[in-house]
Parts: structure tokens; sequence; C-alpha cells
């Protein structure tokens, strides 16, 4: 069995464990076994380091990355920032001796080195390159035949492309999400601002409102164009944001809609028959619902 | 804005800084307009995206928008780095000018948060609930990773100390 | 002993102002053979050339060294000076102390000053040693050979023949016309492009003196000015042109779907076809490619009997054929015809291409309503696509909101940096047709800016402005695809200072003029040198704007770079005029700076002959055996076979071995 480093960050072991349960549960029978790193720090985010000074920011990257060669293995984030930048520390750090020696010396102090090794993927990278459709479909105990979802990838999934290892075939129409819920039966089409992003992050917590203009904007253009039956996304922020943003402008009485929201391997796992209380039972949406719908008898696979 | 003395600027200094914190593109940009149009943070109504603090730094604006909080709305999409015509990594500048203003101390005390997180237990994120919600998931406590373990905290700090972030008196 | 004179010059500040020349004249002073030095402001000039004619005259020098710029532009005119004073013109050496040293050492004056006095140490060094050598002459054929039938081809022919030149025009495709050929009306006044251009292409069809090879491509050039070889290949057309009178009855006949070059693929053609309606020639060919063979008919057997009828089963364009052009039967070659041309010089006019859409991720290359600005002038050409009316390639439905992206793979570090030139008023050209068409259309443009810089240009700008079509300063970063076939434009107003959103029905992009791939192909048969932008290199960008390296090839239209028409005709007939030159001197002259092998010396080992880049050596029998001899015409003296030759038989005239080892060691041993 193929082995892969799981990079967790901060978002998803704190915030969204379900998540993080439904990525240890849906790897191992599709054939990638699933390895810790202990110790593994936040990436760093973007508003921490990155934004002091680059050398710091490319040692506490490194280090995080160090962890996966020790053990020989490449790294997996289910989160699209971190995604995003151990991509970009990896493509700085590679991409110059000099840099790579100002790393290294840092982490001499550590007894930690970075060597270049590890390649850096993001968990949908996995499921769409190295597992493949074909083998998801053979997991599956329930279909989604019939049902709608409204893709969210997420910006750090589709640029920069200079310093990704997989890259989408055009990242301004991007198709992998779109295809792996297709594994699933469902129905994902693309629609006018797939590509857009949703205002988390950074973003939100400088200034909160204008964040919410991006993720209305999204909500309500999947909602008019797709009428979706739910939200699907590979990126925890995105989650995070959707989800909850959602029941803000309901609650505020600016939106009339609710549209469920899944991280990506919760819905694997939920259509590989997994437990709802382990894989998805934290939402500020409610899900209840649809769950109950997926996982129920006539959804079930002969 | 009153009228603005072009003579009166010192633009070879700021512009100097930028790329010495990494923003070396600044001088590329031809104010195209393409990473505006697609720019998250312009979307949002910020007033000092991509192309305009760009602009500003060519003209030699540094005190004038120091305190501004537009660069920290920046998502690090990258999206304005993939349609740039000109090579200027538009983000690459924002994050340069971010580093000038978190060196003077520019920024918020959210961010600040963040910054004393990740020097105590590794992470910029945590969250009160987090124990409690792992538990109901059916996970252990803690996460294998450093927010439970002394010597990656150690390692951590060890980074944080020996960096210039900690001239800065944030941890 | 040589009499060497060094005249020094001061290139008005360009050396002066790095340079001290006069320690370099009084160094020169110094040297071995050196009867005088002098210094002037402007060596070039005509007080500055008798400086060196007087001394000669004088008997006091009897070998120059000038200390100045390059020999590239240079050398000829001090050649000449001491031709005039009546001293053997290869008796003359340049010292460039500008280019290679006053230019590039301008914050060391002190270096550049010592670096100038081994320049000229070296440069008198060779000159003690030079021998009087003597130019020779060839006759040169009396025609001239065209490369290409766009405007600018069309043009470099018609002036050519009109002067009385036999021209041989070989274009690629199966009629000449170019891109022009495609456009619908041209800027800044205009005028229906078939208009203007139909006569002009018939004129050459009919002119006496030319002979037009279409449907034909150079497949090897040999020779040098005057005297040309160029293998032509005739591509196999499967139709009869000698019996085909262009009424296309084969094209419609044919059941084959090809996408239609001509209309930029937006339509399909016969495997049988004619290029376009006002082709010229206006001749059917087929494209044995794309050919399916109907009723089994393949080429060069007899068609199958029907059991039916007992009759010979004809593929549809051979019975549709009442002129008996196309028959099918025939042992026609697939490879066509080689055709071996002699001329005297030749006009490489190969045009370019536009990038296509599929390059530009972020303006969603997928959806049929995104167009490139060729596709545009097919769109409304009444000889395009949809018969002249604007519809939406998705549903064929009459647009209302166009929308307008200039500089689409131009000023670009992911694709070109170059300005395309003509695209900003293009696409207002189409913009004006448009909107004096269909006046109730909303016309979008965004602009990284709008250049106008043509004669009558910016009128023609600012009255598409007063027409209401909206010019927006900013470029688009990217399109989304709305639900409904619409196409929502992700724009920047820089004047407003804000973003800003257009849905359109049709995006036009106007995408980069780039030279073809097959031209490099092209470039290399002809040894021309590409330029940093990818086009062919013209010799000098300001004094020699239609010359090539390779002296007798000229260069006019797109294919030197992006340009309008105005200008790629008037480059046309430019080009035509330099080309008539060495037509019109009917000799031309072969500099002795050559190789020559010296037969006594020569053991005929033949190591020489495959290194000669231009085929000029061959082994001939001498006395004993057989030994290498230099084809005088053929040798462009780059001197490859006197430093491998291992007897040392083989001398370059001009850089012999003598001359080289004397500027070493001056180089090495002065200052
Ligand atoms: C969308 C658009 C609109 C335009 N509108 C205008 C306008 O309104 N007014 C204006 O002034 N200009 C306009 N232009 C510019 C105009 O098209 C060019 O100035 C002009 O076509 C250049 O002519 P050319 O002969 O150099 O090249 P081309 O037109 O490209 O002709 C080159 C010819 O050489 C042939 N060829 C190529 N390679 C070979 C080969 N290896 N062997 C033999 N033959 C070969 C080609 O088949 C072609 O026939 C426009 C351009 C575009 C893209
Ligand atoms: S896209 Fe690049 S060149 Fe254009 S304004 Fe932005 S940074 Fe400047
Ligand atoms: S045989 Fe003639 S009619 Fe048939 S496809 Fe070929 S060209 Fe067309």
């Amino acid at each position: 069995m193929e082995k892969c480093g799981l990079y967790l960050g901060c978002n998803i072991p704190f915030k969204a464990p379900d998540i993080e349960q439904s990525l240890r549960q849906v790897f191992p029978p599709l054939g990638v076994e699933v390895v810790d790193l202990p110790g593994a720090s936040c990436c760093p985010a973007w508003g921490t380091a990155p934004s002091f000074d680059i050398d710091t920011w490319l040692a506490l990257s490194a280090r995080n990355i160090a962890l996966a060669e020790k053990q020989g293995v490449d790294v997996m984030t289910g989160c699209n920032s971190c995604f995003g930048v151990l991509s970009e520390a990896k493509h700085v750090i590679d991409a110059s001796a000099a840099k790579k020696d100002v790393v290294n010396e840092k982490l001499a102090t550590i007894d930690s080195a970075y060597a270049g090794s590890s390649k850096i993927y993001h968990i949908g990278h996995i499921l769409h390159e190295k597992i493949g459709t074909e083998k998801i479909k053979k997991n599956l105990r329930y279909s989604l035949d019939g049902l709608t979802a409204a893709v969210q990838p997420g910006c750090h999934l589709l640029w920069p492309t200079k310093s990704m290892e997989v890259t989408e075939e055009n990242p301004f129409f991007p198709t992998m999400l779109s295809d792996l819920c297709g594994a699933l039966g469902l129905r994902a089409p693309t629609y006018s601002n797939i590509e857009a992003c949703c205002g988390m992050g950074a973003m939100r917590s400088t200034d909160q409102e204008k964040s919410f203009i991006l993720a209305k904007e999204k909500l309500v253009r999947m909602k008019e164009e797709l009428n979706p039956d739910m939200i699907v996304t590979t990126c925890s922020s995105c989650y995070l944001q959707l989800d909850g943003a959602q029941k803000i402008f309901r609650d505020r009485g600016e939106i009339d809609f609710e549209i469920p929201v899944f991280y990506y391997t919760q819905l694997l796992a939920l259509c590989m028959g997994a437990d709802p209380a382990e894989v998805a039972c934290i939402s500020d949406t409610p899900r209840a619902a649809i769950i109950a719908e997926i996982q129920s008898e006539q959804r079930r696979m002969k | 804005m009153p009228t603005v003395n072009l003579t009166q600027m010192n633009t070879h200094e700021i512009i100097q800084k930028v790329v010495e914190f990494g923003g070396d593109g600044v001088v590329k940009c031809i104010q195209c307009g393409a990473c505006a149009s697609i720019c998250p943070v312009s979307h949002a109504g910020f007033p000092l995206f991509c192309k305009q603090l760009i602009r500003k730094v060519q003209t030699g604006y540094e005190e004038e928008i120091l305190d501004d909080p537009s660069t920290w709305a920046c998502v690090a999409c990258n999206r304005c780095v993939e349609v740039c015509p000109r090579g200027v990594n538009p983000t690459e500048v924002i994050f340069a000018f971010r580093r000038i203003q978190a060196n003077e101390l520019a920024i918020s005390t959210s961010s600040l948060m963040s910054q004393s997180n990740l020097y105590e237990k590794g992470h910029a994120v945590l969250s009160g609930e987090s124990k409690k919600l792992r538990v109901k998931v059916g996970l252990p406590e803690n996460p294998p990773t450093s927010v439970n373990d002394e010597k990656a905290q150690k390692e951590i700090q060890t980074l944080l100390d020996n960096s210039p972030m900690a001239d800065l008196g944030i941890f | 002993m040589a009499k060497v004179g060094v005249y020094v010059c001061h290139c008005g500040s360009n050396i002066a102002g790095v340079v001290d020349v006069a320690a370099v004249r009084e160094y020169a002073e110094t040297l071995p053979d050196v009867v005088v030095s002098r210094e002037y402001l402007f060596m070039c000039s005509d007080p500055g050339q008798e400086l060196i004619r007087k001394d000669i005259k004088d008997g006091l020098v009897d070998r120059v060294v000038v200390a100045a710029c390059t020999p590239r532009t240079h050398e000829p005119i001090f050649r000449k000076a001491l031709e005039s004073a009546g001293l053997n013109k290869y008796f003359f050496e340049m010292a460039n102390i500008r280019d290679q040293d006053s230019w590039v050492h301008g914050d060391d004056h002190a270096g550049a000053t010592r670096k100038a006095k081994q320049l000229v140490a070296s440069a008198v060094a060779k000159a003690a040693n030079l021998e009087a050598l003597e130019d020779t002459y060839v006759d040169v054929t009396q025609a001239a050979m065209v490369v290409g039938g766009g405007v600018a081809g069309i043009f470099a022919a018609l002036d050519l023949a009109n002067m009385g030149h036999k021209v041989y025009l070989v274009e690629k495709e199966p009629s000449i016309g170019g891109v022009m050929a495609q456009l619908d009306k041209t800027f800044p006044t205009n005028d229906c492009s078939a208009c203007i251009l139909t006569p002009i292409m018939v004129e050459v069809g009919t002119h006496p003196n030319i002979e037009m090879l279409t449907y034909a491509e150079v497949e090897d050039v040999d020779g040098y000015i005057g005297n040309f070889k160029v293998k032509v290949r005739k591509k196999q057309t499967y139709v009869d042109w000698t019996k085909c009178t262009g009424c296309g009855a084969c094209a419609e006949a044919c059941p084959a779907k090809v996408p239609d070059s001509f209309n930029c693929g937006m339509n399909d053609r016969g495997a049988a076809y004619i290029h376009f309606p006002q082709a010229v020639p206006k001749k059917a060919v087929v494209d044995m490619k794309h050919c399916l063979n109907c009723a089994g008919h393949k080429i060069g057997q007899e068609p199958r009997i029907s059991k039916k009828t007992g009759e010979p089963m004809l593929a549809p364009c051979e019975k549709a054929c009442a002129a008996d052009a196309i028959n099918r039967s025939l042992p026609w070659n697939p490879e066509g015809e080689l055709i071996e041309i002699e001329v005297g010089t030749v006009v490489l006019a190969t045009g370019y291409r536009v990038m296509e859409k599929e390059h530009f991720k972020e303006y969603a290359p997928d959806s049929p309503n995104v167009l490139t600005a060729l596709q545009m002038e097919r769109l409304i050409s009444a000889t395009g696509p949809t018969g002249g009316k604007l519809l939406r390639p998705s549903d064929g439905k009459k647009p209302k909101v166009l929308d307008f992206i200039s500089c689409v793979g131009s000023r670009d570090i992911r694709h070109h940096t170059y300005c395309s030139r003509v695209c900003c008023m293009y696409m207002i050209k189409q913009a004006r047709l448009l909107m004096e068409k269909y006046p109730d259309l909303e016309i979008y443009m965004h602009f990284i800016d709008v250049r106008t810089p043509g004669k009558d240009f910016d009128e023609y700008y600012t009255h598409a402005a007063e027409m209401g079509i909206h010019f927006i300063k900013g470029k688009p970063g990217g399109i989304e695809m709305l639900p409904d076939d619409r196409l929502r434009v992700l724009g920047y107003d820089s004047a407003m200072g804000e973003n800003i959103e257009v849905d359109a029905d049709l995006v036009i992009l106007a995408t980069a003029i780039e030279l073809p791939e097959d031209a490099q192909k092209l470039a290399q048969k002809f040894s021309m040198t590409m330029d940093g932008s990818g086009f062919f290199k013209e010799l000098h960008p300001k004094l020699k704007p239609v010359d090539t390296p390779i002296e007798g090839v000229f260069l006019a239209g797109c294919c030197q770079g992006p340009k309008d028409i105005p200008d790629t005709v008037a480059q046309a007939k430019a080009a035509a005029a330099s080309a008539a030159i060495p037509l019109a001197q009917k000799r031309v002259k072969i500099e002795p700076i050559l190789s020559e092998v010296y037969p006594e010396k020569c053991s005929g080992c033949g190591i020489c002959v495959p290194l000669c880049p231009y085929n000029a050596i061959s082994l001939k029998p001498y006395a004993d055996r057989p030994r290498a001899v230099i084809d005088m015409t053929q040798c462009k003296g780059c001197g490859v076979c006197a430093s491998a030759c291992p007897s040392g038989a083989i001398i370059l005239h001009g850089y012999t071995d003598d001359q080289i080892y004397s500027q070493i060691a001056a180089l090495t041993q002065s200052a």
C-alpha cells in the first residue's frame, strides 16, 4: 500500500475534526496508508511568518516538510492554504541552492534538515491523480445519482500553477473536483464563478463584512445557476465560510435558501458507508436531512 | 486627496525597500489592470489592492499607506500572479509591503494574537472547543501535532527566537 | 617596409567622451611601421577622409589603420577613400574602439584608453602584413524570386515585373492574397479589402513577367547573390490546372468535411476545394490528406465497375467536373513536382499568423462565442461562414453586446513582449463597421492603452468614441461563462479606478501576430537570422531595413515584424527596388576575403570537404592525386577550412596566419 504523510494544519484538527476523521477513514480502503507527521506545526499561515520574514517562513515550512522526508513519504494536505504555503515554500527553496543553504542553517539549530525529496499534494490531487475515479467508484456503498452539487475547489488549489505539483488543465475553468463528484454519481456542472474566492482567511479576519460580499455572491450564483442539493469543496477554509457565513446570511434575512456544505472526503466517507456521527457532524448549516437521503436504503448499491 | 507633488516624493527609497522584502516585480508593472480585475480584495471593495498598491509604491508612497489594512485582506490566492502579463508577481509585492508594515508593527491586534499562538503552540489558529469536538467525532483530544508536543514547540520557538520577528517583541 | 598611417576618430563624444584620444594617437606614433598618426572629430566625414587621401597621395603612407567605429557600416567608406587615392583598398584595417570599447567601458576611462591602445597596436601589426587583393565580378541571373504571395509579395513581384524583370512568385497556398484577402474592410479608410486587392491579384496573375507558382514551397536554396539556385516543390493538386475552369462544381460535390482555414475554422470545406471565391489563380485542388476516396476510387487506379449499371463508378468530384480536369485514374505523383529555378535576387514575404485562442486559458477558449479578431473579420465578411451576417456561433442568434480585448499575447512576457502594432486599429475598425451596420449594438473595448500613431489613425479612433463605442482603459484578467452562453468579462476601468464587468454575447480577442512554425525552416534554408521577437531580422534597423545578412535576399511585410498594410506595401516596394539593383547592375562584385587552397601543400585528405557549411569545397584531380578546390562563388570566407587543414594548405585572404599571429603578438605585448 502506498503511504502518504497527512499534514493536518490548524483548521481541520481544531475546528472541523470530522473532516480529519473522514480523511483517516477514506484513504486506507482506497489503497493509501495515512502516515501521521508528529510534531507538525502551522504551515505557517500566510498571515504569520510569511507576512514578516521570508526566511523564517521558509524554515518553518521546511521543518514541516522535513517531517515527511524523514519518513520517506510525500505530503498531502486537506487545507488549501497549507497546500499553497507549503508548495510555494518548496518552490522557492528548490529554485535556489543559496536559499536551501539558508534554510538548512536555520534547521540545523533544531536538528532538522530539508532535502527536497518529498512532494506536496492536496488530498484532491491524491484522489484524482493517484487513486483515480475508477477505484473510488469500486469502493462505494451508496450512490448519489440524481443529486446535484455546486463545487468549490478553492483558490490555492488553482494558482499559482508555477509552484504546484499537479495542476488543472485550465485552472480558470477547473474540472477535477467535478470529476471526483461524478465518481459518486453526483452531477456537478460548472457555474459562472466556480473559480472565484469565497472571501475566507485573511480577508475575513481583516474585514468580515467585505469578505461576506464575496461569500454571498458565490452562494447566490450557485443557487441561481444550479439550485444544488449540496455544496462540495476540497478547501477547509471555503468549507467554514460557505457553511458558517451562509447561516449568518440566513439569520440576517439576506438569503432565504439553505444548501448543506460538505468537504469532499466527508461525502466520500458517507458514500463508503461511514458513520455520519464521526465524519460529518459539525456544521452551522444543517446536513441531517441530506445525510439521511445519502445513506438511504434506495441509494444502497448492489 | 490634495494634489500630490511628485517632485517631493521619494520613490527610490520605498521601491528599494519593497524589492528587498521580496517584491522585486514592482518595477515591471505597467498598470494594465489585469490583476485588479480578478482580485478578491478589489472585488470586496478594499482600497489598496494589488494594482493600486503597486502604483502607490511606484509613486513613492510609504507612510501615507502604512496603516491601510487592505494588504492584510489579501488571501494570497495568487490569481494575479497567473494573469499578470509582465511577471510582476503582485502577491509578492503585497507581501513585501506587509513585511514592511509588520516590521513597523502596523498590524491589527487579532493578527498579533496569531503570532503568539504560533510561538506558544505552533498553531496560528486554535479553538477552545476543539478538544470537545475531537472527542465527539471519536478522535483523541489532541491531534498529533505540535499543539501537545513540547519538543516540537521548543523547535518552533528556537526558529522564531532566531528570526527578525523576535526583535518586534510580539511573542 | 610598410608605411602605416593611423587615424583616430573622436566620433563626437562617442569615443572621445571616454577614451583619451590624444593619448591613443601619441601611443600609435611609437608603434613599429607607423609613419604618421592623426586624430579627427569625425573620420568618416569628407574632411576626415581627405586626411587619409592626402597622406596617400603625398606618398606618406601605404597602409591605413582607422581607429573608430564598426567595420560593419564604415569599412566600405574608408576602403573607397583608399581606392580613390590610388591605393589598393585592402591595405586597410579598422580598430573598433567605439562599439567594443568606449560604449561598453563608459565607467572606466583609463581602462578604455588602455584597451584602445591595444586594439590600435593589433590593427597596426596586421596592417603591416596586409597583401594587395582584387575584387572579382560575376554575372547576375536576370530574374528574381518572391516567396510568399500576401500583399507584400504581390507588390514586390509587381514592381519587379514592371521594371522589366522576370519574377517567380512562390506561394504555399493554392491562391495568392495572404491575410489581406481574409479581411473585410481595411483601416484607416474602410475600403473593402477584396475590392482593392482583387484587381491587383488579377494583375499579378496576368502579368507577362510574373510566373506564379502557387501551392508550392521552397525546398532548398543554393548559391549566392546574382546566382541563386532554388528548388521549389510544386505540391500535387490532383486537378489538371490546364483544364480547370474554377467553376467550383467539384468543391460543391465533395462530401468530405475539413475545417476551412480561410474562414479560420468556422465552417467546413470539402477535400476538393477552391481557396476562396476571388482566388488567383482560381483553380481547385484536392486535399488528399482529407479525401474520402468516394466510390472506392483511389488515385492511380481504374474505377470499379458497377454491377448494376456496368458503368465505371466515379467519385463525385470527377463526375461533377465538366471540364474533365479531375481524373483520379491517372498516376498522380503524391510528391508533386520538384523544379529548379535560377534567380539573381530573392524577396522573402512570407507574412505571419495570428495566435489561436487556445493559448489564453483565462479567456474561456472553450466557449464558441470567444473569437479571435481574424475570425471576426471572416464573420463580418460577405464571403465568410455566415455570408456577412453577425451571428453568435453558439446558437446562430444576433448578438447584442460585443466585447473586444486588446494585447492578447502581445506585450505579455508569457507569450510575446512586442506590440503587434495593428490590433488597436483593427479592433476599432471592426467596432466601427459593426456599429454602422447594427446601430443597436453595445460595443465595449478594453485596452492597456490605445496606440494610433499612423497617418489619420487618431482621428479614426476619436471618431469611434464619438459613435458611442465604449473605450475602457484596463486589461481584463478573466472571463466567466454565464449559463446562457453569454460571457462575463472581468475588467478594470483605470480611469474610474473601479472593477467593471461586461456581460457579452461575443468576445473578440486581438491575438498577437507571430511567425508561423514553418518560417523557422524557411529561415534555415535562406540562412536568415531571427530577431529577439522571433521575426526575420533585417541587416540594420534604420539603414538597411529590407536587407539581410545574406546579400541578395531581402525582406518585405510581416515576416520582418508586425505591420499594417500601408507599411507592408511601402516595405514591399522598398524590397523590390533593392532587389532590382543587382539585376540592373548585371554583375555583382565578389570580395576577395575568401579561402584558397595551395594545391602543392594539399595532401588530399579531404577533411575540409564536409566541414564547409556552404559546400564550396570539392576534391579534384591535380597532378598525382585529388586535391581540394574551393569554388570562389560559393565560399563565404568563414575560414573553417583554413583552421582545420592539417597541412596548412588553405589560406583565408585577409586573415592569413601571419596577419593573425602578428595581431595576437601585438595585443599581448602592447600597452
Ligand atoms: C484581424 C486583422 C485585421 C487586420 N486589419 C487590417 C486593416 O484593416 N488595415 C491594415 O492596414 N492592416 C490590417 N491588418 C494587418 C494586415 O493583415 C497585414 O499588414 C498584411 O496582411 C501583411 O501582409 P504580408 O504579405 O506581409 O503577410 P501575409 O498576408 O501573411 O501573406 C504572407 C503570404 O505568404 C505565404 N507563405 C507563408 N509561408 C510561406 C512559405 N514558406 N512559402 C511560400 N509561401 C508562404 C502565405 O500563405 C501568405 O499568402 C489586419 C490584421 C489582422 C490580424
Ligand atoms: S497585472 Fe501585472 S502589470 Fe498589470 S497592473 Fe497588475 S501587476 Fe501591473
Ligand atoms: S473523392 Fe472527390 S468527392 Fe470524394 S472526398 Fe475526395 S475529393 Fe471529395
